[in-house]
């Protein structure tokens, strides 16, 4: 226990680390939006009456629900080439593993969200001659959007963690700048910690705000 | 057109097999750890005792809101140095997957045991009970039983995040997949195959869980999240 701190080593590397923030930031932007987009998609897909729909829908949530997010960014970064003319960088292999996890469990809380709405929303739409598609954008979405904002904000920062995952294929976010620091000062007490302490700072507020949301919701309904 | 071969990764199944005891190892060892120590820190977080509750909150509130790799991480590359002892990769692994699914674990159990009418509590008080029999014989029997789902999907995430410790080199199924696919390089078949295994693992214990969901949501018992 007599370890003696000093950050003055990892403080000297503030524009790795930057970097490696910003690795962070663009990859948890891509995979937010791909993965909560195509989830909608595939969440209506899931809804639909139509088999021709709904079982390939089902199959792919049930598929990237039931298998690990890291056999899934390897298994893109390794395999998928092989069937592919064209080699998959780091960042497109992490890219699409994240958001098509994202999308089957975003998915399910589209599914969730849009079931949850009243039967009678859907036939008083009807009965002022709007077509499926003007109810489910105009009626049903909005309300189900705002019962499922905690659900969605929770898939967000669980969107955020994943993302570290992505060191796994060296691509450079912060943990794998933390990693590059470590070896190079060997200071991996310092190094991991500062890491660790930089995720807490981003995640803290964002998981903060989700309590927020949920005990609005909960007063409003 | 590629020409799949899958004999190569057949020939190796001993390795598959040890690296999904291994898994199953790891889940096993942290899920009990995690259960105990979730239900510590829940009992400490809702103790009416600030010097408990404060940082019981923050422990749960670090592990649940950084991402686990980086704990791994942390307990595999910085503890060690801390403190001065040896550090194997189970070790590291158990003890992050422990604590960390503690931190998810004292939420559930917090959530069960408010989620207990007050009555509850006060009749059990004019009975003579003081707060530990209480909580050992009227709260926390009827609490675990609405805990049961939220507890499965956890296990569940459990066993998906311990793939993490390939990381480390820990012998784990996606190790063994990785080791196996450098020696005959076949990333393909070999990754396929580990990740058809964890489907197949992973997708039966989520119906199980469903199942069991479903004859809860039978008797009566909701939830508690």
């Amino acid at each position: 226990m007599n370890h003696r701190w000093d950050f003055a080593s990892v403080f000297a590397n503030t524009d790795a680390l930057l970097v490696g923030v910003a690795g962070t930031l663009r990859i948890f932007a891509i995979c937010l939006v791909v993965g909560l987009s195509l989830g909608l998609v595939i969440g209506l897909g899931r809804h639909s009456r139509r088999p021709w729909l709904y079982f390939p829908a089902t199959a792919f949530v049930e598929f990237f629900r039931n298998t690990p997010v890291l056999v899934q960014i390897l298994w893109f970064y390794f395999a998928l080439p092989i069937l592919m003319p064209f080699s998959i960088s780091p960042l497109a292999a992490a890219t699409l593993g994240i958001s098509l996890n994202s999308a089957a469990f975003s998915a399910e809380i589209y599914r969730g969200g849009i079931q949850s709405i009243e039967r009678g929303q859907w036939d008083g739409a009807r009965a002022i001659g709007m077509s499926w598609r003007q109810s489910m954008v105009r009626i049903i979405l909005p309300q189900a959007l705002k019962r499922m904002t905690p659900a969605l904000t929770n898939r967000a920062i669980e969107i955020f963690k994943m993302s570290t995952l992505a060191s796994a294929v060296a691509y450079t976010e912060l943990l794998q700048q933390g990693k590059l620091i470590a070896s190079l000062n060997f200071n991996p007490i310092e190094a991991y910690s500062a890491v660790a302490a930089i995720f807490f700072i981003i995640l803290w507020p964002m998981v903060q705000m989700t309590y927020v949301l949920e005990r609005r919701l909960r007063r409003d309904e | 057109m590629y020409r799949w071969d899958f004999s190569p990764v057949f020939a190796n199944w001993p390795l598959l097999a040890q690296g999904l005891l291994n898994t199953l190892k790891v889940t096993a060892v942290s899920l009990s750890f995690g259960l105990a120590l979730g239900l510590v820190m829940a009992l400490l977080r809702l103790s009416p005792r600030r010097f408990l509750s404060l940082p019981a909150g923050f422990v749960i509130e670090v592990f649940r809101t950084t991402p686990p790799l980086v704990q791994l991480f942390w307990f595999y590359f910085a503890l060690p140095l801390l403190i001065g002892v040896e550090m194997t990769p189970f070790g590291a692994a158990v003890l992050t997957f422990s604590i960390q699914s503690a931190a998810f674990f004292a939420e559930v159990f917090r959530g069960g045991i408010v989620s207990i009418e007050r009555g509850q509590w006060e009749a059990a008080k004019s009975i003579g009970m003081g707060r530990w029999r209480t909580l050992e014989r009227i709260i926390l029997p009827q609490a675990v039983k609405r805990m049961i789902p939220a507890f499965m999907e956890r296990t569940i995430e459990l066993m998906k995040t311990t793939t993490l410790v390939a990381t480390i080199s820990y012998a784990d199924l996606l190790f063994a997949a990785n080791e196996i696919s450098q020696k005959t390089f076949r990333p393909l078949e070999t990754l396929t195959v580990a990740a058809l295994i964890y489907f197949a693992v992973i997708f039966t214990f989520s119906l199980l869980s469903r199942r069991l969901e479903h004859r809860l949501a039978i008797s009566g018992e909701t939830t508690a999240r």
